[in-house]
C-alpha cells in the first residue's frame, strides 16, 4: 500500500520522464508484491503463476516508455513534461500562424 | 522499512544515478521479502527481472538524462528519509504473518505453471516479442528519418 501510495505522488509530482518511469515500475512491484504476497498467505502457488503475467505486462510498459523517452529526448533535446507541452503548445500556435499568413496571401 | 525508505528516495533523489540505486535496492529487498515468505520461485523472476530493469534505466539514465548541477542539502534529504521511516511504521504495524506457500499448497508450482497456464504462458512470450519487435521497428524509422 505504501509503495502504491509512493508511486502514485511520483507520478503526480515529477516531472522529470525517468521518473516517471520509476513511479510506474514502482507501482507495478506495489502490485505484483500485493499478489504473491496474499497468495503466499493463503498457501496457494498459483500467485506465483499469476506473477509472470504480471512481469510480462510490466516488461511491456517498461520497454514503450523507453522507446518514447529515447524518442522525445532525440527530437525536443528534454525530457521534462512541462517543457514539452510548452513546445507543442508553441509548435500549434506557430502552425495555426503560418496556416493564416498562407490563407492571406491566398484570398 | 528500508524498502519504503529505498522507494521514496528512488522518487525523492534528483540525480538519476542515484535514483537508480535507490530502486535497485527496492527491487533486490522486494525479491527478499518473496523469499522470506517462502514463494522461492517469484523471488528468482523478481531478481532476474530486476537486474535486467536496473541495467537499462541505468544506461538510459546516464545517457539521456543532464546532469543535475545543484546539490540538495544532506538536512533535507536526512528530513526526507524520516518521513519514509514514518511512512512505513504503518505497513509494519498491520502486517499479517504468513507461512510457507511450498509446504502445504495442493498445486505445486511447475504445475501450476506448465498444465494450468501454458496458454497464457506462450502468448506472455508471444506479447512481449511483439512489443520488443515494434519498439525496434519505432526506433529503426526514426533512425532512418534523421539520416
Amino acid at each position: 500500500m505504501t509503495l502504491l501510495i509512493i508511486g502514485i505522488y511520483g507520478l503526480l509530482t515529477k516531472q522529470r520522464l525517468l521518473k516517471i518511469l520509476i513511479s510506474i515500475e514502482l507501482i507495478a512491484t506495489a502490485a505484483s508484491m500485493n499478489f504473491v504476497l496474499l497468495a503466499s498467505s493463503l498457501n496457494k502457488t498459483m500467485g506465483q503463476a499469476f506473477l509472470i503475467l504480471a512481469f510480462s505486462t510490466d516488461t511491456c510498459v517498461t520497454g514503450i516508455v523507453l522507446a518514447l523517452l529515447i524518442l522525445i529526448s532525440k527530437k525536443y533535446g528534454t525530457a521534462d513534461i512541462r517543457k514539452l507541452a510548452e513546445l507543442e503548445w508553441r509548435e500549434a500556435v506557430e502552425n495555426e500562424k503560418d496556416k493564416n499568413t498562407t490563407d492571406g496571401v491566398d484570398g | 522499512m528500508g524498502l519504503v525508505v529505498s522507494a521514496f528516495l528512488a522518487v525523492y533523489l534528483d540525480e538519476a544515478v542515484y535514483s537508480v540505486a535507490s530502486i535497485a535496492s527496492t527491487l533486490i529487498l522486494v525479491a527478499l521479502l518473496y523469499s522470506l515468505n517462502g514463494a522461492s520461485y517469484a523471488a528468482v523472476f523478481q531478481l532476474g527481472m530486476s537486474a535486467g530493469t536496473i541495467a537499462i534505466l541505468f544506461l538510459s539514465g546516464e545517457t539521456l538524462s543532464k546532469k543535475i548541477t545543484q546539490r540538495g542539502s544532506l538536512r533535507k534529504t536526512f528530513a526526507v528519509t524520516v518521513v519514509a521511516i514514518l511512512l512505513s511504521i504503518p505497513s509494519i504495524i498491520f502486517s499479517t504473518g504468513t507461512t510457507s506457500a511450498i509446504a502445504s499448497s495442493e498445486v505445486s508450482f511447475p504445475e501450476a505453471l506448465w498444465n494450468l497456464r501454458s496458454i497464457d504462458i506462450v502468448l506472455q512470450g508471444l506479447v512481449v516479442m511483439t512489443v520488443a519487435l515494434g519498439v525496434a521497428i519505432v526506433l529503426y524509422s526514426k533512425k532512418e528519418g534523421d539520416n
